[in-house]
């Protein structure tokens, strides 16, 4: 049962008529009982919610930041229904509207719309559909739920996909598409083209010399159809907070970015991303498939407070590559964490592949470095070097065993990462 | 497409008759209890209580000697006509001087005070004074002609003494106040006693305790045993005719008022559906650990540490800065940086390899030092 503000008014107004006309018990079981029989006529009056029917139609996924519409077809095959009706997801869903009005007359349907902008990754689901049918006179109604399920799907916001042009830019003019027709670098034999005074003599392609008669080059670009596997840590390494997303976010964001280029590249990329077990698995998608597939597998995964096992990782991804590849692991540089569980397990990676490993630095430790004016910031200045100082022998200690290290602040870690890829392939070490 | 969740009527009711059910067979259990337990009186010198300081032997003695005891807490008991019967009046209890009057007019043959106040003296046994002397515990003899106490013998006897008049029997006290007097006001017998505890359960069986007991109540066949209680039904003549502070029509709009309360609850409190409740991640600041650890330098006063953290930093900057391979030694990186510089070369060995700071203040400047000499490498 629901009363409204009329039927408190109506309770009001008794009391006043009690005070007035009718100080006794009398009047009291009077009013009671002229309110409850208006409000239980009223109730019983009012459209059934229970009889509604629901569907629903619309979005299925969203990416972060934008804005979802949902619909919501209320069909109703019983008497009038007048009311408000809330269509209830999670909070993080981020309905913008309020509870709907409804007046929905005997045998009608209409449509009814819900925004969404959720404000964090992952899927948001519909909990329940309430109606409130008021009845006719407007005292007393009833409240029924309906479950009609829906799930909006949160994808990762792949900001960084703005540094991706440029990106491109220099990949063409690796490959030697641009029209200044700058050959690359790389291992794999493109094409044959006249010496011209300025090239590199060791490139002479002298069979092709002595068929000519004037002299020919090798011409090289850079290696097509290598694999790229790219392993993101959710475990506790990638829950830290730097300015205002997880690791993890930013970690995402950087995969999302050299899968995309690596994808333009004609590379082949799969994804991992891995704690205590594994919680998205892409393998060598097609390549027009790679970002809606990777975009997907991570939209729900979340940084769980465990230690990493990389014996997984390691297993996993050597299962996965058969050719040499590049491996690119995207965690935190923890010097605990990485010398206790990466380093002891790394080396059958290192002898197959070439590893990548990419961390997002803290730029709030830098500040906590640079500002000393009280005794307390020195204490925070001298730990923050205590903390740089480990990351920087961690670095070292990873550089000489053979791994790779990108250690950017959370705006600089896609775009270093996409160069590093770059410049890897540019030296033809793929 | 959708499933309506939650029950419908004919659902609840099916739900709720059982919980509704055994509710109301509970209520009515207890109802059923209170009812079977009111009539039993409780407390210190209750003829129901078996507590040491309760008078269940005593009223089991009496049954046992043909006394039918009738243990009472309300006022109009001991106010009906009681001739030919016995009235105990308990300790404790606060009634107005017209309800002692009532008693004293109900009529009854026998009256026994126990330890009674002032007013109930002055009503029920004129010239009886109350000392406000207190008697020792100790077996003593009555001392007296009374029946009662000689057939009794000695009696552990302790409590509130009192002052009899001529015409009294008065026994157990210490020569000039005493603790048991019998009057007689011709018709009427009234014993004032002011040893409660020797009759409780926990005394009854010492000396002749019960024996006194039996001889003082037993005159009679019948014996109510009324305890006081705290309330009075009389109130004074003046308030009934005072006009009431509340007028009576307040209370029917005060319930009318809280109906509309109700009501206006009831609106105001019913949900449009459940609140949606969510499992959130974690939220730890990727720098926490390292200002934890600064928080423990600091308490643990860990300047050694400090130092030796902010020197290497610094000695990390230098190197970079001014080329200087990654294993030299102290005094070539002194004689660098000095040259380079311009610095004192002791004073600059001090700064980056000398002692840890003593103090606070050493700590500031030494940090303050560091942080000159490296903004001068970055900003020459």
């Amino acid at each position: 049962m629901v009363l409204t503000g009329r039927a408190a008014l109506l309770a009001a107004a008794g009391v006043v008529f009690v005070a007035l006309a009718m100080p006794s018990w009398a009047g009291v079981g009077l009013v009671v009982a002229v309110v409850l029989l208006v409000c239980v006529v009223d109730m019983l009056l009012a459209g059934s919610p229970r009889r509604l029917q629901f569907s629903r139609d619309g979005d299925n996924a969203v990416r972060l930041g934008e804005q979802a519409v949902v619909q919501l077809l209320v069909t109703n095959p019983g008497r009038r229904v007048r009311g408000l009706l809330r269509d209830a997801w999670p909070p993080s869903a981020g309905v913008l509207d309020p509870p709907h009005k409804l007046d929905l007359p005997s045998g009608e349907r209409r449509r009814l719309v819900t925004h969404l902008v959720p404000t964090r990754r992952g899927d948001r689901q519909a909990v329940r559909v309430t109606v409130r049918s008021i009845g006719p006179l407007g005292f007393a109604g009833r409240q029924g739920s309906h479950e009609v399920p829906w799930t909006v799907r949160a994808l990762p916001p792949f900001n960084s996909r703005k540094h991706l042009p440029s990106r491109l830019a220099r990949l063409r003019e690796l490959d030697g598409r641009t029209a200044l027709l700058v050959r690359g670098q790389g291992t794999e034999f493109d094409s044959l083209r006249d010496y011209v005074p300025g090239d590199d003599v060791r490139s002479i392609d002298w069979r092709a010399t002595a068929r000519r008669g004037n002299v020919v080059l090798r011409t090289w670009r850079p290696e097509r159809d290598r694999q790229v596997a790219i392993v993101i840590d959710s475990g506790r390494l990638s829950a830290g907070r730097v300015g205002d997303a997880p690791r993890l976010d930013h970690a995402m964001d950087a995969a999302l970015l050299l899968a995309a280029l690596a994808t333009r590249a004609g590379d082949r990329v799969s994804l991992l991303a891995c704690d205590s077990a594994v919680r998205a698995d892409v393998r060598r998608p097609a390549p027009e498939d790679v970002l809606p597939s990777f975009v997907n597998a991570l939209a729900n995964v979340e940084a769980e407070l465990v230690q990493t096992d990389f014996r997984i990782v390691v297993s996993q991804v050597l299962e996965r590559l058969g050719q040499r590849s590049l491996v690119v692991l995207l965690t935190g540089l923890d010097p605990a964490a990485i010398e206790e569980s990466l380093l002891p397990v790394i080396g059958p990676l290192l002898r197959r592949h070439v590893v990548l490993l990419a961390s997002v630095a803290d730029p709030h430790l830098a500040e906590l470095e640079a500002t000393r004016t009280d005794l307390l910031e020195v204490y925070s200045a001298a730990s923050a070097a205590r903390t740089r100082l480990d990351r920087d022998r961690l670095t070292a200690t990873l550089t000489r065993a053979g791994v790779t290290v990108i250690d950017e602040p959370p705006t600089q870690i896609a775009p270093a990462l996409a160069d590093t890829y770059l410049s890897l392939k540019k030296a033809g070490r793929l | 497409m959708s499933t309506p969740v939650g029950r419908g009527t004919a659902e609840s009711w099916r739900a709720l008759r059982t919980p509704m059910l055994v509710t109301g067979l509970i209520v009515l259990a207890a109802i059923g209890i209170l009812i079977a337990t009111s009539a039993r009186t409780s407390g210190p010198f209750s003829p129901d209580s078996t507590a040491s300081d309760g008078a269940r032997a005593l009223a089991t003695l009496l049954k046992n000697h043909n006394v039918s005891v009738h243990s009472t807490e309300t006022l109009d008991d001991a106010q009906q006509p009681g001739d030919g019967k016995t009235l105990l009046i308990g300790p404790g209890g606060s009634l107005e001087r017209a309800d002692w009057q009532q008693i004293a007019n109900a009529g009854w043959s026998h009256l026994v005070l126990v330890r009674p106040g002032s007013q109930a003296l002055s009503v029920l046994a004129p010239g009886v004074q109350a000392t406000g002397g207190v008697l020792a515990e100790r077996s003593r003899d009555a001392g007296c002609d009374l029946p009662a106490a000689v057939k009794a013998g000695t009696v552990t006897v302790s409590g509130a003494t009192y002052s009899a008049p001529e015409n009294a029997i008065a026994c157990y006290g210490d020569g000039i106040n005493s603790t048991v007097i019998r009057l007689d006001l011709g018709g009427r017998i009234v014993d004032v006693v002011g040893t409660p505890t020797t009759f409780t359960n926990g005394e009854l069986a010492k000396d002749g305790n019960a024996a006194l007991a039996l001889n003082l109540l037993g005159t009679h066949g019948d014996l109510t045993w009324y305890l006081p209680q705290l309330e009075s039904t009389s109130s004074g003549p003046a308030d009934k005719d005072a006009p009431p502070l509340i007028p009576p029509d307040v209370r029917y709009i005060a319930w009318a008022l809280a109906f509309a309360v109700l009501v206006v609850a009831i609106w105001r409190g019913r949900r449009l559906g459940p609140v949606v409740a969510e499992r959130l991640p974690v939220i730890v600041h990727a720098s926490e650990t390292t200002e934890g650890r600064a928080r423990l330098y600091r308490r643990s006063q860990a300047r050694d540490r400090a130092a030796a953290a902010l020197r290497e930093s610094a000695l990390g900057q230098l190197h970079k800065a001014h080329g200087i391979p990654r294993r030299s030694d102290p005094t070539a990186v002194v004689a660098t940086v000095a040259a380079r510089t311009g610095r004192n070369p002791a004073m600059l060995y001090e700064l980056l390899y000398g002692l840890p700071p003593q103090s606070d203040a050493a700590l500031m400047s030494l940090s303050q030092q560091l942080d000159v000499l490296t903004q001068e490498v970055r900003h020459p």
